[in-house]
C-alpha cells in the first residue's frame, strides 16, 4: 500500500483521538491529540518521498438520485500539497492549544471539535467529486460553528451569535454547492475533469461557474459574504489561527484552484470574481485599520489576503493563488498564534489601546510577529510571502485586466499599514494599562510556533529557484512563469510601498486610540462594510418561529418546484406523451370472479375424471372379450350419460 | 360505480380542506387533525388508482402502511402537544415560537 493510498483515508486519522477526547481521555486534555495531524503530516511526507503519486477510489451509485452520486476519493499532487499544509499547521496549533486551553473548563470538548474539523477538512481535500466535497464542505462549516461558539456564554452570548452568523453564511455557500452538484452531468463526475464542461454541456457551464464562485465566496468571506469572518474571532485564538486563517477559509480558494478550468472558461464569471477579489482586498485592508480589537484587525487582514488569491485564480493564475495559500497559511497562523500569546499573557485583553510595549515581556511572540509582518508585506529573499505575492501581482498585471494589478499594488500600502499598526500598537511604543500585569504564559507558547516560523521563511524556496512546487503540480494546475529568487523590480516596488504603509501604520499606532477614526459617513460604511448586521438580521427576521408560516413557505416551494418541472423548457419541444397500455376497466366482483374460477376448475377436473373412467372401462371390456363370456369384474361406478358403452 | 374522476376530486377537496386547516388553525390538536385529513386524501388516491386498473395489491398495501405510520405519527404528535401544554398551559400554535430569530 503506497502512501498515496494511505492519504486517501487521511480523513479517518483523527477519529481515534476524537473518540478518546469525547470519552474525556487522556486526563491531560490534548496530550495525544496532536498525533493525528502529525500522522497526516508524516503520511504526506512519505507520499512526497515516494514520488508524489496519485490514487483513486470510487464507490459507484453511492447516492443514486444524483447525476454523479458515486463516492469518489482522489489523491493527486494538489490534494497532497493541501494535506501537507493542513497537517503542518494543525500539528502546530494542536500543540499550542495544549497551552492555550490548559485552564479551560472543557478542554476535551475543544480537542474533540478540533479533531472533527481536521477530519472534515481532509475529506474536503481528498474529495474526488463535488458530492463528497460537499460533505466535507458542510462538515468544516459545522466544526467552525462549534468552535466559534465554544465559549457561548461569554460576553452575553456574543460567541453564539457569531457562530450563527458563520453558520448562516456557510449555509448560503452550501446551497450554492448543492446546486453545483446537481448541475454536473453524469459523465463529468471527477473533480479534475470538471473543466471539460464547457465542451460537454456548454449550457450549464456558466451556471456551474457561478455556483462554485458563490460557494467559494461564502467559505472564504469574500465580496458580499464577508461579514461572518471578523465576528468569528469570538472563538478561541487557536481556532482563529487554524480555521479562520490557514485552512478552512482557504478551502474556497482550493475549490477555485481545483475548478479553475470552469471559472476561466466563463469570462463574465472570471471578471466578476477578479473584481470581487480586488474589492475585498482593498476594503478589508481599510476596515482593518479602524478595528479597536487587534485580533479582528488580523481577521480583516486574512479577508484581504484571500482577496489576493481570488484575484489570482480569476485572472488565470491558479498556481500563484495556491502558492500564496501555502505561504499565507504558515505566516498568518503564526501571526494569529502570537496574537494569542498576547491575549493569554494579558488575561484576555484584545483591545489594542490597552496593550503596547509588550516586546520585552514576550520576546518570542514579538519576533514571530515581526517575521509575520515582514512576510505579509513581502520582504524579498528572507520571507516566503514575497515570492507568492509577487507571483500574484505579476500574473494580474499580465492579465487582460492590468488595472486590477495596479489596484492590488495600491493594496500593498494598506497591507503594510494594518500590519504596521498592529506590530507597533501591540509590541512597541508606550506600555498600555494591561502591559504591567502581563506575564509570560509558558514555554509551549514559544516552541509551538517555531515550525511555522521556519515555514514562513523556507516555504518560498519550495518554488523560488527550485521550481519544486510547480514541477509537482504542473499536471493538475496551470502553472505560469517560474519564480526566481532575485527580486524583480515589481517585487521591490511592492515591498517599498509596503514599507511606506508600515511607517503610516506606526504613526497611526502612536495616536491615543491606535486606530483610524471611523470616517464621517460611518453609518453608510457600516451598512456596506463595517459591522453590517443588516444581512443577517434581515434573514433572522424571516424566522417568526410560527409553524404555520414555515409550512406555508414549504408549500410555496413545492408549488414553484412543480411549476418549474412541469413547464416545458424554453426552446425545447415538450417530450412526447408517454404511452401507457391501458386495460379497459371491467367492473367485476372479486367474489364472483373467484366462484367462476372455481366452477371452471371443477368442470375441467370432472372432464378428466370421466375420460379416465371411459378408458378403464374399454380396457376391461377388451379383457372380457379375450377371456370369453366373463362378466366385467367391476361395474362402472356411475352410468355415464351420453356416449356410454 | 363511482368513477375515478369523482374519487380524485373528492381527494383533492379533502387535501385542500386539510391544508387550509393546517395552515390557519391555531389549536395544535386541530392542526394534527388537519394533517390526518391530508394524509387520508393521499390514501384515497392510492385506492382510487388501484381500483382503476392495477391488478397487484400495491395501492392497498401503501394505504395500509400509511395508516399504521399515521397512527404512530399522531401518537407522537399528541404526546408533543401534551408536553407543550404542560409547559405553556396552552395548545395555541401561535404561542409556540421560541425558534424565532
Amino acid at each position: 500500500m503506497s502512501a498515496a493510498d494511505l492519504l486517501l483515508w487521511s480523513f479517518l486519522f483523527p477519529l481515534p483521538t476524537l473518540v478518546l477526547s469525547a470519552l474525556g481521555l487522556p486526563k491531560r486534555a490534548g496530550a495525544l491529540s496532536f498525533l493525528s495531524p502529525l500522522a497526516i503530516l508524516v503520511a504526506g511526507v512519505a507520499w512526497l518521498a515516494q514520488g508524489a503519486g496519485s490514487a483513486k477510489v470510487a464507490v459507484p451509485d453511492f447516492v443514486r438520485f444524483l447525476p454523479d452520486g458515486a463516492f469518489r476519493l482522489t489523491v493527486d499532487p494538489l490534494a497532497g500539497v493541501m494535506l501537507l499544509v493542513v497537517g503542518f499547521v494543525s500539528t502546530c496549533v494542536f500543540v499550542y492549544s495544549q497551552g492555550y486551553m490548559a485552564h479551560d473548563e472543557r478542554p476535551h470538548r475543544f480537542f474533540a471539535f478540533l479533531d472533527f474539523f481536521v477530519a472534515c477538512m481532509c475529506l474536503l481535500v481528498v474529495a474526488g467529486n463535488l458530492m463528497v466535497l460537499l460533505i466535507g464542505w458542510t462538515g468544516v462549516g459545522i466544526a467552525s460553528f462549534l468552535l466559534i461558539s465554544f465559549w457561548w456564554q461569554k460576553d452575553g452570548g456574543a460567541p453564539l451569535k457569531a457562530g450563527y452568523l458563520a453558520l448562516g453564511a456557510n449555509a448560503i455557500g452550501d446551497a450554492a454547492l448543492l446546486v453545483a452538484v446537481v448541475l454536473v452531468p453524469s459523465g463529468l463526475g471527477e473533480l479534475s475533469g470538471l473543466g471539460a464542461i464547457a465542451h460537454e454541456a456548454p449550457e450549464r457551464a456558466t451556471a456551474l461557474a457561478w455556483c462554485l464562485v458563490i460557494a467559494a465566496c461564502a467559505k472564504s468571506a469574500q465580496g458580499p459574504l464577508w461579514w461572518w469572518l471578523p465576528s468569528a474571532m469570538a472563538g478561541p485564538t487557536p481556532v482563529s489561527a487554524l480555521i479562520h486563517a490557514a485552512t478552512m477559509v482557504a478551502a474556497g480558494v482550493y475549490l477555485l484552484v481545483r475548478t479553475a478550468g470552469v471559472i476561466v472558461d466563463a469570462p463574465t464569471v472570471a471578471y466578476t470574481t477578479a473584481w470581487i477579489g480586488v474589492w475585498t482586498a482593498l476594503l478589508a485592508g481599510v476596515a482593518s485599520l479602524w478595528q479597536p480589537n487587534f485580533k479582528r484587525g488580523l481577521a480583516y487582514s486574512t479577508v484581504s489576503q484571500l482577496g489576493w488569491m481570488f484575484t489570482a485564480v480569476a485572472v488565470g493564475a491558479p498556481f500563484a493563488a495556491l502558492f500564496h495559500l501555502v505561504t499565507h497559511a504558515a505566516f498568518k497562523a503564526m501571526l494569529f498564534l502570537s496574537a494569542g500569546t498576547v491575549i493569554a499573557a494579558t488575561h484576555h485583553e484584545e483591545r489594542i489601546d490597552q496593550v503596547g510595549g509588550l516586546a520585552k515581556k514576550l520576546p518570542f511572540a514579538f519576533g514571530y510577529f515581526v517575521l509575520g509582518t515582514a512576510a505579509l508585506i513581502g520582504t524579498p529573499i528572507v520571507t516566503a510571502g514575497s515570492f507568492s505575492k509577487d507571483a500574484i501581482l505579476e500574473a494580474t498585471l499580465a492579465s487582460p485586466w492590468p488595472e486590477l494589478g495596479w489596484l492590488l499594488l495600491a493594496g500593498a500600502f494598506l497591507t503594510g499599514a494594518y500590519a504596521g499598526r498592529l506590530l507597533f500598537g501591540v509590541f512597541l511604543g508606550a506600555p498600555g494599562p494591561a502591559t504591567e500585569h502581563a506575564h509570560h504564559p509558558g514555554k509551549i507558547f514559544d516552541l509551538a510556533l517555531l515550525p511555522l516560523a521556519a515555514g514562513a521563511i523556507a516555504l518560498g524556496y519550495l518554488e523560488a529557484g527550485t521550481g519544486a512546487l510547480s514541477g509537482l503540480l504542473h499536471d493538475v494546475v496551470a502553472v505560469g512563469e517560474p519564480v526566481h529568487v532575485q527580486p524583480t523590480l515589481l517585487g521591490l516596488g511592492a515591498f517599498a510601498i509596503g514599507l511606506f504603509g508600515v511607517a503610516a501604520g506606526a504613526l497611526l499606532a502612536r495616536t491615543s486610540t491606535k486606530c483610524l477614526p471611523l470616517p464621517p459617513f460611518a453609518e453608510l460604511w457600516q451598512a456596506l462594510w463595517g459591522e453590517a448586521q443588516a444581512i443577517p438580521e434581515g434573514v433572522a427576521a424571516l424566522h417568526t418561529g410560527r409553524v404555520s408560516r414555515y409550512a406555508l413557505i414549504v408549500l410555496l416551494g413545492v408549488a414553484v418546484s412543480i411549476g418549474v418541472a412541469v413547464a416545458p423548457v424554453a426552446g425545447r419541444e415538450a417530450p412526447p406523451p408517454v404511452e401507457t397500455k391501458r386495460r379497459p376497466y371491467v367492473p367485476t366482483d372479486p367474489r364472483k370472479k373467484k366462484d367462476e374460477e372455481r366452477r371452471k376448475k371443477k368442470e375441467q377436473e370432472e372432464r378428466a375424471r370421466r375420460q379416465q373412467q371411459r378408458k378403464e372401462q374399454q380396457q376391461e371390456m377388451r379383457l372380457d372379450a379375450t377371456r370369453g363370456d366373463l362378466k366385467p369384474l367391476k361395474a362402472p361406478a356411475k352410468p355415464a350419460e351420453g356416449s356410454a358403452p | 360505480m363511482i368513477s375515478l374522476n369523482a374519487l380524485l376530486v373528492l381527494s383533492a377537496i379533502l387535501f385542500a380542506v386539510g391544508l387550509a386547516g393546517a395552515l390557519t388553525r391555531k389549536n395544535a390538536i386541530l392542526v394534527l387533525v388537519s394533517i390526518e385529513i391530508m394524509m387520508n386524501a393521499a390514501n384515497l388516491n392510492f385506492i382510487a388508482f388501484w381500483r382503476a386498473g392495477m391488478v397487484e395489491l400495491t395501492g392497498p398495501l401503501f394505504a395500509l402502511f400509511t395508516l399504521v405510520i399515521a397512527g404512530a405519527e399522531s401518537a407522537v404528535g399528541l404526546a408533543l402537544v401534551i408536553a407543550i401544554y404542560r409547559h405553556l398551559k396552552s395548545v395555541d400554535v401561535g404561542n409556540i415560537q421560541s425558534l424565532s430569530g
